[in-house]
């Protein structure tokens, strides 16, 4: 078993669905691929897991399910959609529950926690209108008030899961005079409306997860009682910003489940192909396009785990937090997938070929995650909204601030202290200026200081992890001087330099976070995560795209990180700052029969 | 009655201070913005007028609730929760503008450009 408790869920479901390379386990690759060639929706796939009562990982405890963390959770949606993104985001379409949990009443609770845990149910999530996307605020779906509910009027598109799901989560205008407070949400129970009254929009055709069920839901005068109106009218958009400051931070987990498969493939030819007498991999250039890959995932390992477990110590912070997530690591695994299919060559085209071509597949599924759910410059935008007051809170730190922000960070990056429960109703449209994780940067560099007296700490890396945290501070006072001296505008006109300005941002979030994991966590995982060498090129890679700085900081770090490449991928470990123990791979058994039968022993 | 003319006066002052605030903001002229009127009129949209929250909060060095524009969409409205609801009892020389821009540039970086220091909320405050 995993010793950490909140991984031992997420290698329980891994052991259990098997391997995906082989023909015959759940989710095998050939059979996700046949499901999409045939763009047939995973229903028997999806029963597997309710019968492993994997939906009872979204309810609260407190609502009689399991979920405890968002550690946990998160790793489990990878464990899924490192097999495959369809199922893993058409049985996630379940953490809209979150919602309900968030503003619901008791009995609301209960009954959805019902319907989910025993009744296999669930939902979706009705935002998008054709005629708006992004604009939320603008809708068009009406509620009208009536004696004991509401008359609905207008239709959601495109919807995942709009056909096939019990439960429909719709935002509607009901204010005829639109702003902020003319929003309502509603949790709607299908089977509690009458079914002449609504109506389903029929499956959108898609470049990726061609087996959803993308449809749309439509309302005709549909009365929906009281009982389903969630909080009260006029609260829609302040539980629609805050349900997806929940859902855009886990959507990470879907990008890196992909990233692990799109990586795992690619060297699951590498080490094998031979080309001028040599394996591709131990080439310099495709070694390195590795290896980079490798680094992408362990950097976006430190900003997804760290806002996970973040959740439950300054939820007051996610506008901030859930921004830079949803914006930085979906869209560094999509550069990644594409960095890495030069080195698969011919075959990442190939529908058939390299295994089941499951990464045609995954390159397709996964370009969703940086649009669904607040697209790239959605979150961009809503981060940079903030920039100001980031940047005022900054500056006004005392060291009273400092010594309260200490402890939070122990607490968010401690991968062994529990996460405190998390407390939905803290969650805050703004974060008052506060960024934990970027305005913690000294402590995390006062701390690498202090490591310079421990003796089990390598002085050469640590003098360059030095040298490389004192650059992003560096970077993070550039941005901050930029931000104080340029002219800030409300709305949505914002000029695409502050995009640029956002996303460098978002680096340096990432980069903070990196630090910071590795510092509370130098003594629990493991020598390679200890030795601290990949953090050092990790900081080199995510500053490179800030500043000019050397190609190659280190060959032998290089090296060394390629080795561990190499060692997680022979013994199945998942790759990551946590590599989990994934279920026994056929490939592997063939490649190596000694290795095997020790590995076949459970952990 | 002594609170009630201080609360009162509190609010005017504050309304006036929001006046300014959104005539700056939005490039218009502040004799045109009546305080009965919904702020969205002026084109403030829902999300700026929770980032506005913010600016106030600095301030007046209080925390208010982010939906504050929200719940009390006019000039008046949102002048008269604050003032019924918040000890603004050094509003008075808080809205001083000149003691106000003091103190944000004491808590600011040194902006190199003071004149364009601090966006739009710096360069609005010095030109009042
Ligand atoms: C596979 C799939 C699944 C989906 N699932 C769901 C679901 O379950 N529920 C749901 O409600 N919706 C869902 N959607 C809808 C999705 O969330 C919207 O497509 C998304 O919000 C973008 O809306 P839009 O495409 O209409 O773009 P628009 O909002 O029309 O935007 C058009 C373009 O304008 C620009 N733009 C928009 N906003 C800004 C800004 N603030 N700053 C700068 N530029 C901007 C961008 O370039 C954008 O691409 C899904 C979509 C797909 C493709």
């Amino acid at each position: 078993m995993h010793p950490l408790i909140q991984y031992r869920v997420a290698q329980l479901l891994e052991q259990d669905l098997g391997d995906p390379n082989h023909l015959e386990s759940t989710l095998s690759f050939k059979k996700v691929i046949e499901l999409d060639e045939e763009e047939a929706f995973p229903e028997a796939e999806l029963n597997w897991l309710y019968n492993w009562h994997l939906q009872d990982y979204y309810v609260p405890v407190d609502c009689g399910g399991k979920f405890t963390n968002f550690e946990e959770f998160l790793a489990l949606v990878r464990v899924l959609s490192r097999r495959d993104q369809t199922t893993g985001i058409a049985f996630t379409t379940m953490f809209w529950s979150f919602l309900c949990w968030m503003a619901g009443t008791e009995e609301q609770k209960q009954k959805l926690a019902q319907f989910m845990i025993e009744e296999h149910g669930t939902m979706c999530l009705g935002y998008s209108e054709r005629e708006h996307g992004s604009d939320l605020v603008n809708g068009g779906l009406t509620a009208t008030k009536v004696p004991g509910g509401y008359l609905l009027n207008g239709e959601k598109w495109p919807i995942n899961r709009a056909t096939r799901s019990g439960v429909t989560f719709v935002l509607a205008r009901t204010d005829a005079e639109g702003g902020a407070k003319g929003l309502s949400l509603f949790m709607i129970d299908k089977r509690e409306i009458s079914n002449s009254e609504y109506y389903n929009l029929p499956k959108i055709l898609t470049h990726g997860i061609r087996g959803s069920d993308m449809s749309g839901i439509g309302f005709n005068n549909c009365f929906v009682p009281d009982s389903m109106l969630l909080r009260q009218e006029g609260d829609g958009l302040e539980i629609g910003l805050k349900g997806f400051q929940i859902t855009r931070t886990l959507c990470a987990a879907f990008a890196q489940g992909a990233a692990d498969t799109a990586l795992r493939t690619t060297l699951n030819f590498a080490l094998k192909r031979v080309v001028y007498n040599k394996t591709v991999f131990a080439l310099p250039q495709p070694r390195k396009t590795l290896v980079d890959a490798f680094l992408d995932i362990l950097i976006c390992d430190c900003e997804t785990i760290g806002a996970a477990r973040g959740f439950s110590v300054i939820p007051e912070q996610f506008s901030v937090w859930s921004a830079v997530v949803k914006y930085f690591v979906p869209t560094q695994l999509e550069k990644m997938v594409n960095d890495v299919y030069v080195v698969l060559g011919s075959r990442f085209y190939m529908r058939d070929e390299h295994d089941c071509g499951i990464f045609q597949k995954v390159l397709r599924d996964n370009s969703i995650i940086s649009m669904f759910d607040g697209s790239t410059v959605v979150n961009l935008h809503a981060l940079m909204l903030q920039f100001r007051q980031l940047t005022k809170y900054r500056a006004k730190r005392k060291p009273e601030t400092m010594a309260e922000i200490k402890p939070r960070l122990a607490t968010i990056f401690s991968l062994q202290q529990p996460a405190p429960n998390f407390e939905p109703e803290k969650l805050e449209l703004f974060s008052r200026g506060a960024d934990d994780s970027l305005q913690g940067l000294e402590i995390a560099l006062q701390q690498l200081e202090d490591l310079r007296q421990e003796s089990n700490v390598n002085q050469e890396t640590l003098e360059k992890l030095i040298n490389l945290g004192k650059l992003v501070l560096d970077e993070l006072n550039v941005h901050d001087e930029l931000i104080a001296q340029s002219k800030f505008e409300f709305g949505h006109e914002q000029s695409p330099e502050l995009f640029e300005i956002a996303k460098k941002y978002c680096t340096l979030h990432a980069a903070a976070c990196c630090l910071h994991m590795w510092i509370y966590n130098r003594q629990l995982l493991g020598e390679f995560f200890a030795s601290g060498e990949w953090l050092v090129l990790s900081l080199h890679r995510l500053l490179r795209t800030i500043r000019p700085m050397p190609y190659l900081i280190s060959e032998v770090y290089l090296e060394n990180v390629a080795q561990e490449l190499v060692r997680l991928h022979r013994e199945n470990k998942l790759f990551s700052i946590v590599p989990i123990q994934l279920a026994q791979s056929e490939i592997n058994k063939q490649e190596d029969q000694t290795n095997a039968i020790t590995e076949l022993v459970h952990v | 009655m002594q609170l009630q003319n201080s609360s009162m006066s509190n609010q005017v002052v504050i309304q006036n201070w929001l006046i300014k605030q959104l005539a700056e903001q939005l490039s218009l002229d502040s004799a045109t913005i009546s305080i009965t009127e919904p702020l969205t009129r002026y084109g403030l949209d829902s999300i700026d007028a929770v980032t506005m929250v913010g600016d106030i909060e600095d301030v007046l060095d209080v925390e208010l609730p982010s939906t504050l524009f929200w719940d009390y969409p006019t000039i008046e409205k949102s002048s008269q929760f604050l003032a019924q609801n918040y000890d603004l009892s050094n509003l008075n020389n808080k809205a001083d503008d000149a003691h106000v821009l003091e103190e944000l540039e004491e808590t600011g970086i040194e902006a190199t450009n003071s004149s364009k220091g601090w966006g739009g909320l710096f360069s609005r405050i010095k030109g009042a």
